[in-house]
């Protein structure tokens, strides 16, 4: 009796083992099998596409024209159906989206390898540096460190990361062309600024080890400004650094900034 | 446990020696000294545990020119061993092209014990500290990556990475492991006063030490407290406001009204060196600062309000003879072996 229900629950385990990442719902044996996965990100503002030096009006009658437009992203996740978890290494899970970077259509590659092949439902992603990477200092950050200097993405006063800089100048009723310099990032544990994003994927994206499927992720930047609150540039919201006040309502808005416009299984 | 890794760390060790010789990676631990009487350790050493390779190239960079602009101004231009590492004689430092920073050098002591660095708590990880003042104008002015590529550059420092660290690879990662492995061993606590507490040696205070330290424990302690003599806290202690450099402190991180003219309440090790005293270096004796205390600092709108006096004003009443018993104490903080201590020093 006792062996039969040990037999059993063994039974079980290797059967439950062997569904849940071996198999998608056709019987596909995916066993051992890794592919590239590319998420696309692509600034825009509302419904037009992002171009730097261009005059984009917001909330307040003021507006802005940027000549720099960076963000981190890391920690990004895959979920398949049913609920297996893809975490992409640790010490590679750190991209620097740069606007510059982009191709003509003004998108963004961040290439993931070796992706586990599955049929994923969601991706999930942080914006900037969370507090346990932050706490490991320099430990397996590599060449990190020099790369997000040389982007400018690490303050030379204050020993942390720029989550997002938006550089550039804005204009209000009684300003024009004055410096808007949105940096935004965490102090130590004082001050703690990551937040993570999660997206529902319209379709299933199929990573399979000879295609190459695509994310686009469309993120509206005028979400900084007019996201889940609403700021001026006159009331001080020109200058983002490292303030306690400011700095959390810009990364809540920078969260809302990202959506899943559409799929590629190529 | 720890035996059995380290065993099969020494196993690794052993038949890896073969393949090792290429670039000469040895991994000799050294251990961080954990004194009886300090509180807890703050850095996380299972992240970065100090070797003898690593820590000898943490000091080789640490006096290393090629960290800033012009290859001359090395982190020990500043940072004097005779003087507990600070920038001995200048109130505020100079680096690169002569530029003037705008605050007094701190000690490098006991750095693993603390969770902020910078007098406003700037710097939230030791790893990460020594970027400031690489990329500093006023201090190194350089950049990361021009860092490396000089280090690169140099077959010196091709070996001692290959020594240091498995993967021998020269980068930020391990530049500032190697630093933080140098600063890590830096624990000052051998002066009299630790010998006395801990009761070694049969160090014995003198009456008016242990006055002073008795007129200390009672005035001083709330702020300088535990036997790293600081509580990690940012405060105000009454300095007038020095109007050429408006220095707000912590306010200038977090830009938060209570946070205005706050300072990290420095550690009190090794002060008879350390002078000048204060953010910006302000006093140059111990006897101009604890008259400071004693008549009243400025009433600045944000003061401890620990410092508050019956009749109004801020400060700390004391006699004669309870300041000159407390600097009688203070110099019993003074810890020889570390300020002579060859493992530290250049040559
Ligand atoms: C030009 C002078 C100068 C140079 C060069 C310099 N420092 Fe400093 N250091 C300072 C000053 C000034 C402070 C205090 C700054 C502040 O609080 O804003 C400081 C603070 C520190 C602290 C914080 C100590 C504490 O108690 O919080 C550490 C650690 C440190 N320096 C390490 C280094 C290292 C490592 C280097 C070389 C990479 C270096 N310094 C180069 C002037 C210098
Ligand atoms: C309310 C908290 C508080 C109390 C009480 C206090 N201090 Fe301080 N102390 C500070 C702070 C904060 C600083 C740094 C201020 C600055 O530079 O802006 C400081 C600085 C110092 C310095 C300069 C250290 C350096 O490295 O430059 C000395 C010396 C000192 N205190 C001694 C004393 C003595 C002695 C007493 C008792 C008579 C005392 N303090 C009481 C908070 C306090």
């Amino acid at each position: 009796m006792k062996i039969t229900k040990i037999a059993f629950a063994i039974m079980l385990c290797i059967s439950m083992i062997s569904c849940a990442s071996d198999d998608d719902a056709s019987g596909e044996d995916l066993t051992g099998q890794t592919g590239e996965l590319i998420l696309k990100f692509d600034n825009g503002v509302g419904d037009q596409d992002f171009i730097f030096g261009t005059t984009y009006s917001k909330s307040n009658n003021e507006s802005y024209k940027l000549d720099n437009l960076k963000y981190i992203i890391s920690n990004v996740q895959l979920t398949d159906d049913p609920g297996n978890v893809f975490t992409y290494p640790t010490a590679d899970n750190v991209f620097i989206v740069d606007e510059a970077n982009g191709n003509n259509a003004g998108e963004i590659y961040v290439v993931l390898e070796n992706v586990t092949a599955a049929d994923y439902v969601s991706v999930s992603f942080g914006v900037g540096i969370d507090q346990d990477r932050f706490a490991l200092g320099a430990d397996g950050q590599g060449d990190f460190l020099e790369y997000a200097q040389d982007q400018g993405m690490f303050w030379s006063w204050a020993s942390g990361y720029k989550f997002i800089r938006f550089d550039g100048t804005f204009s209000s009723d009684t300003m024009t062309d004055e410096p808007l310099n949105l940096h935004m990032g965490s102090v130590g544990t004082s001050l703690d600024n990551y937040r993570a994003v999660n997206l529902t994927l319209p379709n299933t994206v199929r990573v399979r080890e000879a295609s190459q499927p695509e994310i686009h992720i469309v993120a509206d930047i005028s979400q900084a400004f007019d996201g889940e609150t609403s700021v001026n540039f006159m009331d001080g919201y020109d200058q983002v650094h490292t303030d306690a006040n400011e700095t959390p309502i810009i990364a809540n808005n920078v969260m809302g900034m990202f959506e899943v416009h559409h799929i590629h299984n190529n | 446990m720890k035996k059995v890794t380290l065993l099969v760390l020494s196993l690794c060790v052993f038949s890896c020696s073969k393949t090792d010789e290429i670039n000469g990676y040895q991994a000799t631990p050294l251990e961080v000294v954990i004194p009886e009487n300090f509180p807890q350790i703050q850095y996380n050493l299972d992240n970065n545990p100090v070797t003898q390779e690593g820590f000898e190239l943490g000091k080789l960079l640490f006096y290393e020119g090629k960290l800033s602009s012009n290859d001359a101004i090395s982190c020990a231009f500043c940072h004097e061993q005779a003087f507990a590492f600070t920038h001995h004689g200048h109130t505020l430092s100079h680096g690169v092209n002569g530029g003037v920073g705008f605050r007094n050098a701190q000690p490098i002591q006991n750095m693993a014990y603390q969770m902020e660095f910078m007098w406003d708590g700037a710097a939230s990880h030791l790893d990460f500290q020594p970027i400031i003042p690489i990329t500093s104008e006023l201090e190194m002015g350089e950049i990361l990556s021009n860092v490396i590529n000089k280090l690169k550059n140099d077959a010196g420092y091709q070996y001692q990475f290959g020594r240091a660290f498995e993967n021998g690879e020269i980068n930020s990662e391990n530049m500032l492991k190697a630093l933080s492995q140098f600063m890590n061993m830096m624990v000052s606590s051998n002066s009299k006063y630790d010998k006395y507490v801990r009761g070694e040696d049969n160090v014995q205070l003198s009456n008016i030490e242990l006055d002073g330290l008795a007129n200390f424990e009672t005035n001083c302690a709330s702020c300088h407290a535990t036997d790293l003599f600081t509580d990690h806290t940012y405060r105000n202690n009454g300095l007038s406001v020095n109007p050429m450099l408006d220095d707000k402190g912590r306010y200038n991180l977090f830009e938060n009204p209570d946070d205005l003219y706050k300072f990290r309440v420095p550690s009190l090790r090794n002060i008879e060196v350390t002078y000048p005293y204060m953010h910006d270096g302000r006093f140059s004796t111990l006897e101009a600062v604890l008259e400071f205390y004693n008549s009243g600092g400025t009433d600045n709108g944000n003061v401890d309000p620990s410092l508050l006096r019956e009749n109004g004003t801020y400060g700390i009443t004391l006699s004669n003879y309870e300041k000159e018993s407390i600097i009688a104490f203070l110099n019993t903080l003074t810890d020889h072996e570390f300020l002579q201590d060859d493992r530290f020093s250049e040559f």
